[in-house]
């Protein structure tokens, strides 16, 4: 993921985090503020079913006082009262005067407790209501709530007492209203909100008891956690309905008890108030906010694009730039303007390259004159050799030829067999920087590298126990599931033959050469060879592979060049490492496929490194 | 002398008062005048061949054919002229009746008779009250309210058997037959005397048995009181205890606070009975009905079997026929087997109450299977015309 794109999500990120932290608060400032209002709703509500309660029990208890004190009842009270007083002249009363009186609920009770007329049942005369006889303050008591027996069933009633003595005996007047459907469409509700009555009238919940104000309430079964809860612990109480999967036909139900004279809960009025102006209020924030989120991260987006791109434009540059100066354009240059920064590291960028390109050229410099003094001294060191001989010939020829004719014959044809043997070898010098000068490219095939391994040993094995050499044993240690490798088999085994060959030159007296082979981490091929000889110093190690380097008498310093020339154009890497007296070891590894343009890779070595690396004082690593 | 005075005052008002009003007692049949005759049903036709609407109307119709027809044989069809003849007929309406000068057991002394029908309860009581009517049957309830209103109430000996019966099972459209135990919760859960002495105003008798006391002479042996006691401990034995359906005329008031009393009865023994109307004619799913039975005979054997007539194709009951003659324990034991079933559970027995006017004389209230009447009565003169004629 680039600079810029990081920027541009964080940018991005920061915009929808922001938007969306707006449009949460809004919204739940906004919910708050529903919930705040609906409950002030169903406060207002609650209130005022309160007031209407009071006023129809007020006006209840005014209406059977007021039949208490008509004529006619003190006349039936004046009747009953006298030792034969017939009851059943009145047994039709009730209901005429209930209705007169716009009453539900009306029964005459005689002093006994015995149903003298009923509105609300009239074939309930003669039985008894034994409630109304209990000592109580009926005029102090005003209205309560009952569960009352009707013709139809239980019924729940807004009731009120009266008493009507005449002389030792009481006639009792209970009359009042029904609590239903009337009484909730009585209600004036705000838009939204309704009101529901769950008469108790049964120890279950039961759906037919739950009315509004058109009769019995759809969905009733819903209500049966809260009647339920209400039935157990009676209290006001807040539960949310949802009547759908969609929040918007969900409802929030205000609870309240209604008790009777002992505290019983006899009704539940459940106030509800509709979620569908909040949820689509909500809807609406969130759609707006989806669409703020949206536009903001349309806009973000080109800004942070924009911002990006300026941003990480010098960056970008300054990248650009490391990357050309990674390949190989050392005159890779960043133009960055300003003062920021960003421009300050494209100016240091800058400098450091122009840095580099001059000290590069002046390492160039001096690795040229330093590769031409150490071919130049090789070329000595190689010429001076054959050239002793040729003079001490040529000069043995000129004391021949003066001392006479019979010996310079003899000296001649010495002499000239010598200049022609030392003229052999310098062709030979010659040839073999000639040779080293024109390596060739590798010619890729399918390589097993034990193959060439177990060929090259094979090679020299007549060599490693030579008649007057002492003994040097070969161990093959060699990977029997290597993969096949592309690679020149003849340059692998020309470089085998070299390393071979120091490591025979490193063990005069003899010794172990260990060859290893072992799959790479990369899919290639490692290959060891060890031997047990003196070893090499650091500074052996350092120039181990430059050309024309050799620590032998006779040797030409190109053999490890060699090596490390084919294993640059194989792609793979080599390495050495040392200890002094313990032996030295070269590792090798090639890939499977060589790159189609192999690098040359300098010849370094980290000596302070490897010295942390290895805390043995003559431990050394030279890495090709 | 305050005495003396008080004295001499009573005299002369008791003279005052025996010359303007007529003697009751001591006057002689008055031939004419136009008797008013109010009922609550609608007759559609009075021709004997056509039979009546609907059960409510039969007995009226029965009524006024007797008045136009002479029936020579019981259950005979062949007829003569009546008491008098029909001058004017409305369909459900008015008929007007005039005095057939040579009927065969001598003229009315009424000349006409004008029937108002379809007029109600209330409405009877009320014409009757403000005389504008001069004879009405009015139902057994109100005629205590009629009595206090300064009607002249005249009462039959009670003939009407009001009765609970429990309908045979298995036929279309009605329900399963009702369980025997429950049967007799419910016969002994209802209270005969609060429906006597409430929904009738005390009219009528509590009864037990099919029969009257008046007429069988062994209705006290048939228990009237309730056990709600017993009829609990039954109840309790049936579980589930089924819910039963009492249906009950619907055009029918007395039914309906009778029926609505015995669900609060029943209730009270546990007893799950609601009260159904039934509109005539039309199939109800009721597993029982309330019965008017209204006797034909004085003869109780008689009375009995016409009992076993009507209930035997409502219920399960033995309809063998009594032995003719029957003697009174073989009534008694007909009797007995029926109302032990629970099958039939006698309620109440109801008079026959008519309201007349002041001006109606010889009166005599019919007996059971008679008919009113009204060939029989004569109307009295006007007060405003006696004060008239005496002045003269």
């Amino acid at each position: 993921m680039t600079f810029r794109t990081k920027l541009f999500l964080i940018f991005t990120l920061a915009l929808v985090v922001s938007v969306g932290l707006v449009a949460a608060a809004v919204t739940e400032v906004t919910r708050r503020a529903f919930d705040q209002m609906n409950a002030q709703h169903s406060d207002a509500l609650v209130a005022q079913f309160q007031r209407e309660f009071a006023q129809r029990s007020e006006d209840v208890v005014h209406r059977v006082q007021g039949i208490a004190d008509a004529e006619g009842t003190v006349r039936m009270a004046i009747d009953l009262s006298r030792p034969k007083g017939d009851v059943s002249v009145y047994v039709n009363d009730a209901a005429g005067v209930a209705k007169a009186h716009q009453l539900d609920f009306l029964d005459f009770i005689s002093n006994d407790g015995s149903i003298i007329s009923s509105a609300e049942w009239p074939a309930r005369f003669g039985y008894k209501i034994d409630w109304v006889l209990q000592p109580e303050d009926w005029v102090a008591r005003g209205s309560f709530l009952m569960k009352a027996d009707t013709q139809e069933g239980p019924a729940l009633a807004l009731l009120s007492v009266s008493r009507v003595r005449v002389g030792d005996k009481d006639l009792y007047i209970v009359g009042g209203e029904r609590l239903g459907r009337e009484f909730i469409a009585s209600l004036v509700l705000p838009t939204g909100m309704r009101a529901l009555l769950y008469r108790n009238l049964d120890p279950t919940f039961q759906a037919a008891d739950l009315i509004d104000s058109t009769g019995p309430a759809t969905q009733a079964d819903q209500f049966a956690a809260i009647v339920q809860k209400e039935q157990q612990e009676p209290g006001e109480q807040i539960a949310k309905i949802n009547w759908t999967a969609d929040a918007a036909n969900a409802e929030v139900f205000h609870a309240m008890p209604l008790l009777g004279r002992q505290k019983e809960l006899l009704g539940i009025l459940l106030i509800g108030s509709s979620q569908h102006d909040v949820v689509t209020l909500q809807r609406q924030i969130m759609l707006l906010s989806v669409g703020v989120v949206g536009i903001g991260l349309l806009v973000g987006a080109l800004l942070g694009w924009w911002g990006a791109a300026r941003v990480t434009r010098p960056v970008r540059q300054l990248a650009e730039g490391a990357r050309e100066v990674a390949g190989g354009n050392w005159n890779a240059r960043v133009n960055v303007r300003g003062r920021n920064e960003i421009a300050q590291l494209a100016k240091a960028f800058n400098q450091m390259t122009e840095q580099l390109v001059d000290q590069r050229e002046r390492l160039i410099q001096a690795e040229r004159v330093a590769a031409w003094r150490e071919v130049a001294r090789r070329l000595a060191h190689e010429l001076k050799n054959p050239l002793f001989p040729l003079q001490t010939t040529v000069e043995n020829l000129q004391r021949a030829k003066e001392r006479g004719y019979g010996e310079f014959e003899e000296v001649f044809h010495e002499s000239t067999g010598i200049l022609l043997a030392e003229i052999e070898n310098l062709k030979n010098i010659v040839g073999r920087f000639s040779e080293f000068s024109k390596m060739p490219h590798p010619e890729l095939g399918s390589v097993q590298l034990n193959e060439v391994v177990r060929s090259v040993v094979k090679l020299f094995e007549a060599q490693f126990g030579a008649v007057g050499r002492p003994p040097i044993t070969p161990e093959l240690h060699l990977d029997d599931h290597l993969p096949l490798i592309q690679a020149d088999a003849t340059l692998l085994h020309r470089a085998l033959e070299n390393l071979i060959l120091n490591a025979m030159d490193a063990m005069p007296s003899g010794g172990v050469l260990m060859l290893r082979t072992s799959p790479a981490a990369d899919g290639g091929v490692h290959l060891e060879i060890s031997d047990t000889g003196t070893g090499l110093t650091s500074e052996e190690c350092e120039r181990l592979f430059t050309p024309y380097y050799t620590t032998k008498q006779h040797g030409t310093g190109l053999g490890l060049a060699i090596v490390q020339s084919v294993v640059s154009d194989h792609g793979g890497r080599i390495w050495v490492e040392s200890e002094a007296g313990v032996g030295t070891s070269f590792h090798i590894e090639l890939p499977k496929h060589p790159p189609r343009r192999s690098v040359s890779f300098p010849i370094s070595f980290d000596y302070e490194k490897e010295k942390e690396k290895e805390p043995e004082p003559e431990k050394h690593k030279q890495e090709a | 002398m305050k005495r003396r005075l008080s004295l001499l005052a009573a005299a002369s008002s008791a003279i005052v008062l025996l010359t303007a009003l007529p003697v009751r007692t001591a006057r002689r049949p008055r031939y004419g005048g136009t008797l008013r005759v109010e009922i609550g049903t609608s007759i559609k036709s009075l021709d004997p061949a056509v039979p009546a609407a609907n059960s409510g109307e039969e007995p009226a119709k029965e009524q006024i054919d007797s008045l136009i027809y002479d029936v020579l044989e019981p259950k005979s069809k062949f007829t003569v002229n009546g008491a008098f003849h029909v001058t004017a007929f409305e369909a459900g309406k008015r008929a007007a009746l005039a005095a057939t000068e040579d009927y065969r057991l001598g003229r009315p002394f009424v000349d006409s008779i004008e029937i108002t029908m379809g007029r109600a309860s209330r409405d009877r009581i009320v014409d009757l009250e403000l005389n504008k009517a001069d004879f009405a049957e009015i139902p057994a309830e109100d005629a205590r309210r009629a009595a206090e209103h300064g009607v002249r109430v005249s009462r039959s000996r009670p003939d009407e058997l009001l009765a609970l019966v429990f309908l045979r099972g298995g036929e279309p459209k009605r329900s399963r037959a009702v369980d025997g135990r429950v049967r007799e919760a419910i016969a002994l859960s209802i209270d005969r005397a609060a429906i006597v002495n409430f929904i009738l105003q005390k009219e009528g008798e509590p009864a037990g048995g099919l029969l009257p006391h008046w007429s069988s002479g062994t209705a006290f042996l048939f228990s009237t009181v309730a056990d709600v006691v017993h009829a609990k401990e039954l109840s309790a034995q049936i579980v589930p205890v089924p819910k039963i359906v009492l249906g009950y005329d619907s055009g029918d008031s007395l039914e309906q606070a009778v029926a609505e009393r015995i669900a609060v009865d029943a209730r009270e023994a546990r007893v799950q009975l609601t009260a159904q109307a039934v509109r005539p004619g039309l199939e109800n799913a009721t597993d029982a009905r309330l019965v008017r039975l209204r006797m034909q005979s004085k003869s109780p054997g008689l009375a009995l079997e016409g009992f076993v007539d009507t209930l035997g194709t409502l219920t399960k009951i033995e309809e063998k026929a009594l032995p003719d003659p029957a003697s009174p324990e073989e009534i008694y034991e007909r009797e007995r087997a029926i109302v032990s079933s629970y099958r039939v559970v006698p309620l109440v027995w109801l008079p026959r109450v008519y309201g007349l006017s002041g001006r109606v004389r010889d009166w005599t209230p019919p007996g059971p299977g008679e008919s009113w009447p009204l060939a029989d009565v004569w109307l009295d003169e006007p007060v405003e015309a006696a004060v008239e004629e005496g002045k003269k």
